[in-house]
């Protein structure tokens, strides 16, 4: 019995176990290391890439809009906040300051790349930003920010290559100011690159007038910011919105979390697949050591301690699994940002790399997740330690498992039910905003993938091995019918990885199928001109509606955007040139197209605004457009996958007659037959002169979807890793079993098998294993693969469409597994060839 | 003459002076004698003119006696902007400062005697705004005014700041005072510096005082100045000395003196009104103002005289502060330090006024 003076001798020999372990296992140990830690990485990586993309985004938020307590602005950004609104709420009590800013964006001096002028008030911006503050210079020609003079950002500076005192001419639109720079902005963040006068010049020059773009409030430090807020709300007008820090943030994590918990998911696949990989280690080594512990046992090791030894190994490798995981993330964290940016190729912030700082309890919470994740894997092994009857053990080695192994229909209705159960998991709305029933489904599919594995391994070899085989072959068809644990334990690797590779592989090739139809309806114009961020000069629309204009029909668009909810992405508004009765001419409609009942505004929303807002087409809509609400009908609901926050298109006509200032800044082109080239030397100089940009339709869409490409390659290498882990999963599952039968192949080289015959008994086996897994995998992966197309996407991104199975690639893929999968088989076939017959049978009873 | 160093004040930023620019010297108009000012039109701003300013200072009895209070609304016409047509231009730039002085109570709690302030700024039109028919002038939530009701006219201040707040009505007992020559009130040797003074001593004060969160019921004793100018300050001046008393029994007296670099007086003068309303006005040989007492801060290290002799014709009289260290420093529109302060005023004649003392941290520049 052990007792208290003897705890440190055991201590010795848990260390001795585990050293031992470490020591025999050497490759399998290091791989299970490797999955956890390759979780634990991507996890962590993930977490720290977004939180300093975050931080990034606030940083640059902060650094011109500054840290108001809230936001009085329009919702729509062609609108603005009436002076007399700003002057009335300056009055509040509660209202320490208001902050008012007119912000515009402009090209100097008919640069093709515009800038943000930020008009502000020097009384009112100390308080709400003071890294907005200007700083006047000595050789500044103007007296102070009150003349007139402009105040460029130190980058902005550099990069212009002009100096106090210098000239410049400021353009937007028809707009032009002819101004000199009066100094800089100390305060601004090395990045920035604008400038900043006094609000009443900017008003003077590019408007609105008697308006502001948005008042930013600091309240009075014992005002209480909800309470002022609701009393606010209710007496803004309908046009103006509040918004308070905390929407700002919201925003930003709305912006980006589906795509984060996505990645997320993926980080939790390589976790799981960690865990796999430790239980199926320590699964072997537990068989491997069956005597060993039983002979311990004897000695008065309590099984508990045989419980705790296991899970201590366990431990063993998923404490350095991973703190190499959360280097590894670190690493892969700074690596992704300089290549990709802070959204990982996603697209929603900006393209700055932000800076990655580790903090501790994130740290600490990721090393726990890798630790629980190898326990978890290790937990069933060693139960099955604990309770092994150390008699038998002592005498014929690890008892695989007792129970019956017949076809029953118990063993039938589990996968059948855990099936059913994510059939109807599939069919739930999505919770909290993410396709989270999606996730659960994917997750039960692969579980009752897992679950049937010994039925159908079961049925078709045991069904195979009563046929005429070679003596190999059916000895291999034997060992796989009735070895169902180690077989299943080989085989749900590849299960699992194999299934989550083709799904993604499925879902992403429906979607870059859609959007490639997607991309030939929404661009039926040879050319594309846009200029960025201002309206298209009036002299170019004038030249454009010559007869000499080398064009056949050009179509003009407006962008702007809404504010719908404050808390939410902002939706784009698209102002457009086409026909009311005939919308699907330009838009992809997903749905009937129908027109109002009675004389009203028509839109036709995007598939997400259809999807984030809840509204279908014959329904009204409330939009607040230019300063008012506007009770609009939805004429349909057309596919975007560009804008993921929702979009509405308007024609020009409703538009014009709502009140709206029509501003293009988006032109469709087509060149009179035959004349692109003519037509595209016809533009040269505008472009040029005004800084816009030209595409034709061929090179918008090779951008877009390298851009689609791009954002899916953390996919890609994520889904290799999988199958790596798979596979080396049934290597070293293979081997164990290889060594669990070392007596019964040791007979059999005894009774004449040769080397080549055995190793191809157990590649053949090996094979079997694999193919099962493969079909199964397949399966499940095909069912996963409409599980992410037609639930997670729609739920997580607001977008859908057609499943699209890339059927050569799926089945390339099974075979490059399959082939590899044999080729991994060697390794065990090599141990079962290496084993000394004589000492082996002499070993034997 | 006087108050505020706004008026000196390069605005906000060192280099950001809102001196007249050179290029485009605007005209203000000048201040001159035998205008007649016309009530409650003057009450009003007069925005052509380079600067204005509207002030009370006061002494409360409850909840506390020697409880100062200052309220101060502050109009410049820097001349930039003037061109501008935008409604939000920086042509009228509007300043206010308030302060507290509170006394502490020396025998319940250790606590000492302290002087809060706080100020805002802004532009005219964006945030704060003034009328240019009667007195109603404001910064945000910050407002002096003057109302008709059926019981009578009377001002309301309104003031908020983290650490102290306040809201009262200023009731008239008498009527208007005007400063020198029917409220042209010369600054200087020459007729150019000079300003349009009027006053309203002994104003029944009514309202509530909040401080440190405590809102408290507050009555006492206000005086209220309008002044606005183009030019007063003499080019040798550095700064200047004010008193402003209302005096026990219902009298009211004014003595200022502009000081040069040597504290030499370059120019003085004083008002006295005695109960009776018998106004009586003295130049510059009957005022004198002599140091008895001097204060040395630790913070600007400048030394004020809290405690002088002024002489004003036949009358000799004290000044003694409430406390020792009322010395300001505005950091809006720039860094400028001076000291003002509730006084006693003892000799001659008794009461309580505010004493302020400009110049002594370093040159007055207007």
């Amino acid at each position: 019995m052990i007792t208290a003076g003897n705890r440190s001798a055991l201590g010795t020999l848990a260390w001795w176990l585990i050293r031992a372990q470490f020591r025999s296992r050497r490759a399998a140990t290091l791989l299970s290391m490797l999955a956890i830690g390759l979780g634990v990485a991507l996890g962590y990586a993930i977490h720290l890439i977004n939180d300093a993309a975050l931080a990034d985004f606030a940083r640059a938020m902060k650094s011109v809009q500054g840290d108001p307590d809230a936001v009085i602005a329009a919702r729509d950004s062609a609108g603005s906040v009436p002076l007399a609104d700003i002057n009335q709420l300056a009055r509040d009590p509660a209202v320490l300051v208001v902050a008012p800013v007119i912000e515009t964006r402009v090209r100097i001096d008919d640069s093709p790349i515009p800038v943000s002028l930020i008009g502000l008030d020097v009384f009112s911006a100390a308080a709400v930003m003071p890294q907005l503050m200007p700083r006047h210079d000595d050789r500044a020609v103007l007296d102070n920010i009150f003349a007139g003079g402009v105040y460029a950002s130190p980058t902005l500076l550099e990069r212009l290559g002009l100096r106090p005192g210098d000239a410049l001419t400021l353009v937007r639109g028809e707009q032009r100011w002819r101004t000199t720079i009066s100094g800089d902005l100390p305060a601004t963040h090395p990045d920035e690159q604008l400038l900043v006068a006094d609000i009443a010049w900017v008003q003077q020059r590019f408007g609105p007038a008697e308006a502001v773009s948005e008042g930013r409030v600091r309240l009075a430090p014992d005002a209480d910011l909800s309470t002022w807020r609701t009393t606010l709300a209710q007496r803004l007008p309908a046009g103006l919105l509040i918004r308070a820090a905390d929407d700002d943030s919201a925003r930003l994590s709305n912006l980006s979390r589906a795509y984060r918990v996505n990645l997320n998911v993926l980080a939790l696949v390589a976790l799981l697949t960690g865990a796999f990989l430790v239980f199926a280690t320590q699964l072997t080594a537990v068989a491997q050591r069956s005597t060993q512990f039983a002979l311990l046992g004897v000695l008065g090791l309590s099984p508990r301690m045989r419980l705790l030894q296991v899970l201590l190994e366990g431990l063993a490798i998923g404490l350095p699994g991973s703190l190499l995981g959360l280097s590894l993330g670190y690493i892969l964290a700074v690596a992704f940002t300089q290549l990709l940016g802070g959204d990982l190729g996603g697209g929603y912030f900006s393209d700055s790399a932000p800076l990655i700082v580790p903090a501790l309890v994130p740290a600490l919470a990721f090393l726990a997740l890798g630790c629980l994740a190898s326990l978890t894997g290790a937990f069933y092994p060693a139960y099955l330690n604990r309770t092994q009857a150390l008699a038998q053990a002592l005498t014929s080695g690890f008892s695989q498992r007792p129970a019956a192994i017949v076809a029953s229909p118990s063993r039938l209705a589990l996968p059948a039910l855990l099936a059913l159960a994510a059939f109807a998991l599939a069919q739930l709305p999505p919770l909290f905003e993410l396709p989270l029933a999606g996730y659960a489904t994917i997750a039960l599919v692969l579980a009752a993938g897992i679950a049937s594995a010994p039925l159908l391994t079961q049925t078709m070899f045991g069904w195979l091995s009563e046929r005429p085989l070679p003596a190999p072959q059916r000895i291999a068809l034997q060992n796989v019918a009735q070895a169902p644990l180690m077989a299943q334990v080989a085989a749900s690797g590849l299960i699992v990885s194999f299934a989550l590779t083709a799904s993604m592989v499925i879902m992403v090739s429906s979607f870059r199928v859609a959007v490639d139809h997607w991309l030939d309806h929404v661009l039926p114009a040879p050319l594309y001109l846009r200029s960025k961020a201002t309206p298209l000069p009036q002299p170019l629309l004038d030249a454009l509606a010559t007869p000499d204009a080398p064009f056949a029909r050009i179509e003009r668009m407006a962008t702007a955007s809404l504010t719908l909810d404050p808390r939410r992405p902002k939706v784009a508004l698209l102002v457009r040139e086409l026909e009311r009765d005939n919308p699907a001419a330009r838009l992809p409609f997903t749905g009937p197209v129908l027109t109002p009942p009675v004389a009203m505004p028509l839109v036709w929303i995007s598939e997400p605004m259809h999807e984030i807002y809840r509204v279908g087409a014959g329904e009204t809509l409330r939009l607040p457009l230019l300063g008012r609400e506007v009770d609009v009908f939805v004429g349909g609901v057309w596919r975007d996958y560009a804008r993921q926050f929702g979009a509405v298109v308007i024609s020009r006509d409703d538009y014009l007659s709502l009140g709206g200032d029509f501003q293009p800044t988006d032109l469709a082109l087509w060149p009179l037959p035959g004349q692109q080239s003519v037509a595209v030397a016809w533009l040269a100089p505008p472009i040029e002169r005004y800084g816009l940009e030209l595409a034709d339709s061929a090179a918008i869409r090779e951008l877009s979807l390298s851009i689609f490409d791009k954002s899916f390659a953390v996919t890609y290498a994520l889904e290799a890793a999988a199958m790596l882990i798979g596979l080396f999963g049934l290597a070293v599952t293979l081997a164990a079993s290889v060594w669990l039968r070392a007596r019964e192949l040791a007979t059999l080289a005894a009774l004449g098998f040769d080397r080549r015959m055995l190793s191809t008994a157990v590649m053949l086996e090996g094979a079997l294993i694999a193919g099962v897994g493969l079909l199964i995998g397949l399966g499940c992966g095909v069912a996963i693969g409409s599980v992410l197309t037609h639930v997670v996407n729609p739920q997580a991104f607001h977008w859908r469409m057609p499943l699209a199975i890339p059927w050569p690639m799926v089945v390339a893929g099974a075979a490059i597994t399959l082939a590899a999968a044999v080729l991994a088989s060697r390794y065990a076939a090599r141990q079962a060839t290496r084993l000394a017959v004589a000492q082996v049978l002499a070993s034997a009873q | 003459m006087r108050r505020r160093t706004f008026l000196s004040a390069p605005l906000l930023l060192p280099a950001l002076t809102l001196a007249a620019p050179a290029r485009a010297p605007i005209a203000y108009p000048a201040v001159g004698a035998g205008v007649r000012l016309a009530f409650p039109r003057d009450h009003g701003a007069h925005p052509d003119f380079r600067s204005e300013w509207w002030y009370v200072t006061g002494a409360l009895d409850s909840p506390q006696a020697d409880t100062g209070f200052q309220l101060t609304f502050f109009r410049s016409r820097p001349g930039t902007a003037e061109a501008l047509q935008s409604p939000i231009a920086a042509r009228q730039i509007l300043f206010a400062h308030a302060a507290l002085t509170v006394p502490g109570e020396r025998l319940l709690h250790a606590e000492r005697a302290r002087l809060l302030h706080a100020e805002r700024a802004a532009r005219a039109n964006l945030g704060a705004g003034f009328s240019i028919v009667d007195c109603d002038v404001h910064i945000g939530a910050w407002r002096m005014s003057r109302e008709d009701r059926r019981s009578g006219e009377l001002f309301r201040l309104q003031m908020q700041s983290p650490q102290f707040s306040y809201d009262f009505t200023l009731t008239p007992s008498q009527p208007l005072l005007l400063q020198g020559d029917g409220g042209y009130s010369r600054k200087g040797n020459g007729p150019e510096l000079a300003s349009y003074y009027v006053s309203w001593p002994q104003l029944q004060v009514d309202g509530t005082l909040i401080v440190d969160g405590k809102r408290q019921v507050a009555s006492g004793r206000a005086w209220f100045d309008h002044e606005w100018s183009t030019a007063i300050l003499d080019g040798l001046a550095v700064g200047w000395d004010w008193l402003g008393v209302n005096l026990d029994g219902g009298g009211a007296l004014m003595a200022f003196r502009m000081r040069d670099a040597r504290r030499a007086t370059l120019f003085a003068h004083a008002t006295w009104r005695d109960a009776e309303g018998r106004v009586r006005q003295f130049d510059a040989a009957d005022v004198s103002f002599t140091p008895l007492r001097n204060w040395s801060s630790a913070r600007s290290g400048a030394s004020y005289p809290v405690q002088m002799e002024i002489r004003i014709g036949e009358l000799t009289l004290r000044t003694r502060p409430v406390l020792d260290d009322q010395e300001l420093s505005a950091s809006r529109p720039t860094a400028v330090v001076y000291w003002e302060g509730l006084v006693h005023v003892e000799g001659s004649l008794s009461g309580r006024g505010y004493l302020e003392m400009t110049g002594y941290a370093g040159r007055l520049r207007l």
